[in-house]
């Protein structure tokens, strides 16, 4: 039993080690999964910004992201950029990096000229991807004290290596909450059954609630014979 | 052991009932999933949609066939000698008159459609499913034959309305899909504005 | 339900089991496996483990059949069904994560039952057998694993399947043949998926069922050992059922049913609110499609396998690294006579025994946790060190059982 115990405690322990290669602390994206008014609107910020080269194919037939604009005849398949990467398709990057990854991800860009998109990334060092995200979130450089090989001991969060040098079409506060909801549609985008899983859920795990209290007072009765 | 006088038989008996009945519904719940599963999924339900069909470039006599749910749909434009002939036939046919649940309301009439000009019917014998061909050719089939379906697996013989003969294997009229005129030449199948859905 | 026709309810009732009792030994099944198959009286928490397997077992075979239904085992279309699955099938996201999840806790619930063998010395004479048999499961169970993983066509899929693949060419001569004999091309691809899937769905689970079925023949022919490790046949009444037994049924079916439902409970409850184990049961790197030109930062094999996969790293040559591997399951083949102890339980058995079972499990979850991680200098260093622990502990048996001092052994068994 004891070991047991020790078994599960150090399963547990090891899943500390997935989060090893990211470069930056990572922020914790402020998503509630059940708030499905913020996913609505991440799925009209995802058609109207993320959509103009990004696609998310598992959603072709999920009446939901259809209904908020993620239909897929507007999904731009097939395109390519310039520089000759693909943009990835998203349907599942929230089980592949997690939502805190796309969270920092999209807030630690910043300005530079040595960048053919004319940008760089913190947590993605020479991302092909350029700040599609800097008119609303105002354009982003390294701070002065900015020591990139220092981010490598996991102490440093994104903010303490950037500064906003020109602000953007909306503050901070509608910037992050406007990051929020994408990322909040990312994480249905990868999981549609989500609701439907937690909702389930209560009811399997309440009916064998019940079930196990009928079980073990049959058994105690039957187990009498042989006091 | 115990003696059997010590046991609560009471007891012991309704909580096996109880233990059984409970566990008995939770397996009939956990099928669900099991049973559900084999409906068709949201992207066959996709595919399963309505369809439209432009029948602008129809010309008379000639036969368009589509596919909708993985079945022919026929369209043809008939004449009105096609027409005529319609009403010649009904003692020769098991169901003139379309008793039969084989067509929504609106095709229920003698040319089992809503135009007359046009006739949409589902192209799959009713006795065992295939294809019957489409003979608009007059004494083509027998001497009096005056046009309309004839199925070569097992020779059915159906009029110009899809209305199934006396005296062969198929039992009903063809089917006639839920259909509606979205204009004068485009017809959507597969959904009437009765919003019936299933053929 | 009046008097009279639950009278004749039961006569019906009767001439049907009589019907049936004269051309199927049904009734016979059910006394001798049954209501008077009698186990020892005192099991405890690590005799559940059993009945749980067979519990995952028929949870495996129902939701596969299921899955199988809806996959395409094709490279260009084995990632996308399953997501069709997960996302378009009605339920398929449940069905799917039952057998994924069921996948591990199969491996939680064998390992623990193996563990209960080996403190209760299950293998001992006359189970010897028996041990063999749940040993030969075991293995074909990882082989079902293996071949189950590689089906989402994920990167982990793939890249498991190229390096699980590849141990095949460290055997001299033949090797590189094996290899591409195993793949049916020159790396994994399609075809490699292929046949991976008909041997999951068809092949392995044949031979699992059947050996299954030979484990509880010899089972009940040895009948069940206990935590005390002695022999409750020796002491019986006056019609020759043991003192120390209880009638399998109802008394062990009603008590494994309330084992079932708190498995069930835990089973669900990962199936609804953890299904992934923080990339345990599900890793995150297996969400990309397989790309045969990219391989992953860090590849891990799933972690029922990570405890083989240490001791084959922590050996820097490929020939001796997949030697000590296989010698590290070969050797629980042995184990039957590499115990010379004169008792059979842990109860009864010396320090040395006690000792030697807190190393083992100590190293066997060590090299484990040394499995997933990533390659690094200190966990060499430790995986070194547990594969010593794993290998002495098998290897020294022989002289700590048979050296050390046992306690006597009870007459009954205890409570």
């Amino acid at each position: 039993m004891k070991k047991c115990l020790l078994m599960l405690c150090l399963l547990f322990f090891s899943l500390s080690v997935f989060a090893d290669d990211a470069v930056l602390e990572l922020e914790k994206a402020p998503i509630h999964r059940n708030d499905m008014g913020s996913v609505e609107r991440g799925a009209g910020l995802f058609s109207s910004i993320c959509m103009s080269c990004h696609t998310l194919i598992y959603l072709r037939y999920d009446a939901f992201a259809q209904k908020h604009g993620v239909r897929y005849d507007r999904m731009p398949v097939n395109v390519k950029w310039p520089t000759g990467a693909v943009p990835p398709d998203l349907s599942l990057e929230a089980s592949v990096r997690g939502v805190d990854w796309i969270y920092t991800y999209l807030h630690s860009f910043y300005m530079d000229s040595a960048r053919s998109t004319g940008f760089n990334n913190l947590l993605v060092p020479n991302t092909m991807m350029p700040d599609i995200l800097v008119t609303y979130r105002g354009m982003q450089v390294l701070s002065q004290d900015a020591d990139l090989s220092e981010s490598y001991e996991h102490t440093l969060e994104w903010y303490d290596e950037l500064t906003l040098k020109s602000p953007g079409s909306v503050s901070e506060q509608q910037f992050d909450a406007m990051i929020t909801d994408i990322v909040n549609f990312l994480a249905y985008a990868a999981e549609p059954y989500h609701e439907q899983q937690v909702h389930l859920g209560v009811w399997v795990l309440g009916f064998l609630l019940i079930l196990f209290v009928l079980v073990y007072l049959l058994k105690s009765e039957y187990w009498k014979d042989l006091k | 052991m115990s003696s059997n006088e010590e046991v609560d038989q009471e007891r012991r008996c309704f909580l096996r009932r109880a233990t059984t009945a409970v566990g008995g519904i939770g397996l009939a719940v956990g099928a669900v999933p099991f049973v559900s599963y084999w409906l068709p999924s949201t992207d066959t339900e996709a595919a399963g949609e309505p369809i439209e069909v432009d029948i602008s470039a129809l010309k008379p006599i000639e036969q368009l066939t589509v596919v909708w749910r993985g079945k022919p749909i026929w369209l043809i434009r008939r004449t009105q000698a096609m027409l005529d002939t319609l009403p010649k036939l009904n003692n020769l046919l098991r169901d003139p008159n379309s008793e039969e649940d084989q067509q929504p309301s609106y095709a229920k009439n003698i040319y089992r459609s809503l135009k007359p000009e046009f006739f949409i019917a589902v192209g799959v014998c009713t006795h065992l499913g295939c294809i019957p061909t489409y003979r608009p050719d007059v004494g083509g089939v027998s001497a009096d034959w005056l046009g309309g379906f004839y199925c070569p697996c097992h020779g059915s013989l159906y009029d110009l309305a899809g209305r199934v003969f006396k005296g062969v294997p198929a039992p009903k009229n063809l089917v006639i899909p839920p259909y509606t005129y979205l204009s004068d030449t485009l017809v959507q199948i597969g959904k009437d504005k009765e919003g019936t859905e299933i053929e | 339900m009046s008097n009279v026709t639950e009278h004749a309810t039961q006569k019906r009732e009767r001439s049907i089991k009589r019907w049936i009792n004269a051309r199927f030994p049904l009734q016979e099944f059910w006394t001798k496996h049954l209501t008077h198959y009698f186990a020892p009286r005192n099991f405890n928490f690590w005799y559940y483990f059993g009945s749980f397997s067979l519990l995952v077992l028929v949870n495996q075979i129902i939701t596969g059949i299921w899955l199988a239904m809806d996959y395409t085992p094709t490279a260009t279309e084995a990632f996308a069904s399953v997501q069709h699955i997960m996302r378009d099938v009605r339920f398929g996201w449940l069905l799917r994560l039952m057998h994924s999840t069921g996948a591990s806790a199969f491996f939680v619930v064998v390992y623990l039952h193996m563990y209960r063998g080996l403190i209760y010395g299950s293998y001992r004479k006359p189970r010897e057998l028996l041990w063999l048999i749940g040993m030969l499961i075991y293995i074909t169970l990882l082989l079902e694993a293996f071949t189950g993983y590689v089906l989402p066509w994920g990167q982990m899929s793939y890249w498991g399947a190229e390096v699980i693949t590849s141990f095949a060419s460290a055997i001299p001569y033949v090797g590189k043949f094996l290899v591409v004999w195993l793949r049916g091309d020159y790396s994994v691809s399609g075809v490699t998926l292929h046949r991976f899937f008909s041997l999951h769905v068809i092949a392995v689970p044949l031979v699992l069922l059947g050996l299954v079925f030979l484990h509880l023949v010899a089972l009940h022919y040895v009948g069940s050992n206990n935590p005390d490790g002695i022999d409750i046949k020796t002491k019986k009444d006056a019609q020759g059922v043991p003192l120390d037994g209880i009638a399998f049924h109802p008394y062990y079916t009603l008590k494994d049913l309330v084992g079932v439902v708190v498995f069930l409970m835990i089973f669900f409850w990962v199936i609804f609110y953890a299904p992934t184990m923080g990339g345990l049961f599900l890793e995150a790197e297996n969400f990309t499609p397989a790309n045969s030109m990219m391989t992953p930062a860090h590849i891990a094999p799933v972690w029922y396998m990570t405890p083989f996969y240490a001791i084959l790293r922590a050996i820097p040559n490929k020939f001796f690294g997949l030697s000590a591997m296989a010698a590290a399951i070969a050797l629980m083949f042995v184990l039957p006579w590499l115990d010379r102890s004169p008792v059979r339980s842990i109860r009864y058995k010396g320090t040395c025994s006690k000792v030697a079972i807190v190393v083992f499990v100590i190293c066997f979850i060590g090299l484990g946790y040394v499995g997933i991680m990533p390659v690094s200098p200190v966990l060499s260093i430790m995986a070194q060190i547990f594969a010593v622990g794993y290998f002495a502990f098998f290897l020294l048996m022989p002289f700590y059982t048979s050296l050390e001092t046992t306690k006597p052994l009870p007459e009954r068994l205890t409570s």
